[in-house]
């Protein structure tokens, strides 16, 4: 064995040379893949960003998406150990870390932790029992956005959705809560808590004539629109911003006046994450201002929960103008959790319909 | 010619029309620069050289290509296997073990692909290009017996006993005369296989995890949640050389040559 | 070793292996997703399974799972309609009205496509019928004044995509049988004095009919379990028990629940096949000694 083993110290040699010069870079960063879970379009997958990212990490960022938080949870649950950082609604963090599905971040990690605005970065939503289960990240609404070329005012009121006016020219997400949300705000109830079920189904129910078609996420919705499939369409603030700016559409987001459903969201790491601390560096990039500015001023985004990446926009962002509006302020309805059997009644009531 | 068989043609032509129509639509978009596929069209290939840098998409192409070769290697050798027990003996049970080969053929992909992965994931098998392949093998095997059969039984048995009664033993009779009586057909199965397998995406789809996936399955997630016409690019290769294969092996077969 | 001995030797090793294999993946799976409907959910993940019927009850309880089952049978009647009013035709065209050096072209162009991939094929649907694709502006260069088309998005669209999948199954059988017809018996017909329309019906027609209605089994089966086609064709009619039965599987996590879908759609397809069986025999018999 004296040959063999003589002819594996070059190739030893060789290694530590290699480790030499690799070693800096490779020592001080968490190397390899990151693995994310998230919507289509929505920040992680900018070409731009993921290669900012690798530059300054040496991780490569992979996405996977899904089109509703259901998916997102059933992906969790059948493929465990395969995804790192994974985009969960703060309405869902509480279930999903009861499923032991997502595990504690350490806020040591977060070099942005400091400058996140601290009614997002301490949400009881986002912060379970004492651990930190997901860092805010972005925050914005849910209402509608409408084609300019095709009406000339610019509609103040959510009843635009129920006008007979639009029949058949109504865009609308295929999803149970939100339908269910929206009917609360236009029948003037809280959203977290209706209590008259019947005047949502009701209202649900007359909406059927009024939908155009259902879209199931961002990319879907600005082809619709391009398509010429819907007039006025249910949409997500920072999307509408993107799909005015990154795509050239005709689009204005509306935050009618009975009220909008404002969510925040936040980033986590799923239970088994091959790559922790990859996952913790991903998350605090994403928290930067360095991506967050240019995100919005290039693309459109929503309200970012760093209160630094806020400051640093430019003054007439939508993101600063939009929400300076004092009345704005007391129109958003931020989204609670809602518990299994509310959500089961919600799911029951919208495929009654 | 009579009007009736004018009237006849046309209509056939416009069938023709209605089959090709969208294929040819879809491969003209390929090449219009617009990503939100708005006309009139601007003429451009940036979609195909972007191609190039979509790692997914290549991928997931090179995944199917390995699975349907596969594929066709391992269905054509067991089912041709039993293509010849059925055509040489006769034994009980053999109507039943032709029965088993419906379920793969008659049940909707569907109710297939869902109780795999429920097995698969249950037991641990799991997902993956593994479990991708054995699903595919089980599909092209019932149709590889079939056509593999159909062809053992139309040359009949008299050439073998021959062979067997000059003295030649079973190995050499196999080698030396069934195989050769057997290749058309044996080619025309793997043909076969290889196209339900490049096809398939209900199975694949189900059976894919998050990070693996065959062309299929890409093309199906990229139109739920956003493409580009990258994907009409990778499609129209794709058409233009399975077609292409096609007809090479029709020209070289005289299409159904043998019947 | 006897020879019989040798035969059954000969016959477990040359069988074995591909039956092993369809054990494997086609029916120990539908066993085992057999027992996960009646289970209360999935066995995975540390979760407790009781036994349960009430994926089943579900399923009669609540209208809607019945409304899906008639929609999917619903599509899977008008694509097989319009396929045979499409694809008998043109299989009875290129049977007797397309001269022979032709014939063998046209026949290869028809099931070219089916080569394809089906996906691509659907995806390009898309594009053609979309508001301001091709369709409509086609539309609306002869006729300017026309409302925009809308199809994409609609029940018409996910039909227009499965005919357009399914129906060179059509033609091929049909062509296939209407072929094997002894054309001296047509003409024993004509010099007998029938008119073409009496040739057809008596004698045309019911030679036909085997593949015809093959034909039609290998359309109506996998398009009542379609679920890819309303999803991306479909829009709000999209709805169909085959993607709710994805959903349950992909989306809801809710596998005993699809499951026991899976199953009803089973049994639909199971009794379908049954009525159709007498009908089908001489198909079958066909298959069992070997039709090339």
């Amino acid at each position: 064995m004296g040959v063999s083993r003589m002819a594996r110290r070059p190739l030893i040699a060789a290694l530590a040379l290699g480790a030499a010069i690799v070693g800096p870079g490779g020592v001080a960063y968490a190397e390899g893949t990151v693995r994310v879970l998230n919507w289509q379009g929505y920040g992680t997958d900018e070409p731009w960003a993921m290669q900012l990212f690798e530059e300054r990490t040496g991780i490569e960022v992979e996405n996977d998406y899904f089109t509703s938080e259901q998916e997102m949870l059933t992906k969790l649950r059948t493929s465990p150990g395969i995804y790192d950082v994974v985009l969960v609604n703060s309405s869902f963090t509480g279930d999903a870390a009861r499923e032991g599905l997502i595990q504690p971040i350490d806020p040591a990690k977060i070099t942005n932790w400091d400058n996140l605005t601290p009614s997002f970065r301490d949400n009881a939503m986002l912060n379970i029992d004492g651990k930190v289960m997901g860092v805010a990240w972005l925050w914005g609404v849910t209402s509608f956005a409408y084609n300019t070329d095709k009406l000339a005012a610019r509609p103040e009121s959510i009843e635009i959705l129920w006008d007979p006016a639009y029949q058949g020219r109504i865009g609308w997400r295929d999803d149970a809560v939100e339908a269910v949300q929206l009917a609360a705000i236009a029948t003037g109830q809280d959203m977290n808590n209706p209590t008259n079920m019947d005047a949502i189904k009701e209202k649900l129910r007359s909406l059927k004539g009024q939908i155009a078609t259902y879209w199931s996420s961002e990319d879907e919705w600005n082809k619709l629109l391009a398509g010429d499939a819907f007039d006025v369409s249910v949409y997500w603030s920072g999307s509408a911003a993107r799909s005015k700016k990154a795509f050239g559409l005709p689009v204005e987001f509306v935050i009618p006046k009975e009220g909008v459903i404002a969510w925040l969201d936040g980033l986590s790491i799923a239970t088994g994450a091959p790559n922790p601390d990859g996952a913790h560096a991903f998350i605090d990039f994403m928290d930067s201002a360095d991506f967050y500015v240019k995100w919005d001023t290039d693309v459109g985004a929503p309200a970012s929960a760093n209160n630094d990446a806020m400051a640093q926009l430019p003054a007439d962002a939508f993101n600063r103008v939009a929400f300076a509006d004092p009345t704005v302020g007391e129109r958003l309805q931020f989204m609670g959790p809602i518990p299994d059997d509310r959500r089961q009644q919600y799911l029951d009531l919208w495929s009654e319909i | 010619m009579t009007v009736g068989s004018r009237l006849a043609q046309v209509f056939l032509a416009l069938i023709l029309v209605f089959l090709y129509l969208p294929i040819v639509v879809m491969t003209v978009m390929a090449f219009n620069r617009s990503p939100l596929y708005e006309l009139p069209i601007v003429w451009d290939t940036i979609w195909f050289t972007s191609l190039v840098g979509n790692d997914r998409l290549l991928t997931a192409s090179g995944n199917s290509l390995m699975i349907a070769i596969a594929n066709t290697v391992i269905a054509t050798i067991l089912g041709t296997m039993a293509a010849l027990a059925f055509a040489r003996f006769k034994f009980r049970g053999r109507t039943l073990l032709r029965l088993l080969l419906l379920p793969a053929i008659t049940i909707p992909w569907l109710i297939i692909g869902t109780a795999m992965l429920v097995l698969f994931f249950w037991t641990g098998i799991g997902r993956g290009l593994h479990a991708i392949l054995l699903g595919h093998v089980a599909l092209s095997l019932p149709y590889v017996i079939v056509v593999v059969g159909a062809r053992l039984t139309s040359f009949g048995i008299v050439l073998e006993e021959a062979s067997a009664s000059l003295g030649a033993n079973p190995w050499q009779t196999f080698w030396r005369v069934s195989f050769p009586v057997m290749a058309p057909g044996i080619i025309a199965a793997g043909l076969f296989a290889f196209a339900v397998s490049f096809d398939q995406f209900v199975i694949s789809y189900f059976l894919a995890p998050p990070g693996v996936s065959t062309l299929p399955v890409e093309i199906y997630t990229a139109i739920r949640k956003g493409f580009t016409p990258e994907v009409n690019a990778i499609s129209a290769i794709i058409i233009l050389v399975s077609m292409g294969m096609m007809l090479l092996v029709a020209r070289l077969y005289r299409f159904g040559g043998e019947r | 070793m006897s020879t019989r001995r040798r035969a059954r030797l000969a016959i477990a090793s040359l069988t074995g292996p591909a039956y092993l294999w369809l054990m494997l993946t086609i029916f120990v799976p539908l066993g085992a997703m057999l027992l996960f409907s009646f289970l209360t959910v999935a066995p995975m993940g540390g979760r407790e399974a009781e036994f349960t019927l009430k994926h089943y009850g579900a399923y009669l309880d609540k209208g809607f799972y019945v409304d899906l089952t008639w929609s999917s049978l619903r599509l899977g009647i008008d694509v097989t309609l319009w396929c045979v009013m499409l694809g008998y035709p043109a299989a009875l065209a290129l049977a007797r009205h397309v001269p022979g050096r032709w014939r063998e072209a046209i026949f290869l162009l028809i099931v070219l496509p089916f080569w394809s991939n089906t996906l691509v094929r659907v995806f390009s649907w898309t594009i053609v019928l979309r508001n301001g694709g091709f369709l409509d502006q086609l539309v609306h260069f002869v006729a300017p004044d026309a409302p925009a088309l809308d199809i994409l998005y609609s029940y018409p669209a996910t039909v227009i995509g499965l005919v357009h999948s399914f129906v060179p199954y059509l033609i091929l059988t049909c062509y296939l049988s209407l072929q094997a017809i002894d054309e001296s018996l047509i003409e024993a017909a004509r010099s007998l004095g029938a008119s073409s329309l009496t040739t057809f019906r008596r004698v045309i027609l019911p030679l036909s009919l085997p593949g015809l209605l093959a034909g039609m089994i290998l359309i109506f089966v996998p398009v009542i379990g379609s679920f890819m086609e309303p999803r991306i064709l479909g829009g709000t009619s999209g709805m169909m028990l085959g993607t709710v039965i994805e959903d349950q599987f992909t989306t809801v996590f809710n596998w005993p629940l699809g499951a026991a879908l899976s199953y009803i759609l089973l049994a639909i397809v199971l009794l379908v096949m049954i009525a159709a069986y007498p009908l089908l025999k001489r198909q079958l018999a066909g298959l069992e000694g070997g039709v090339a």
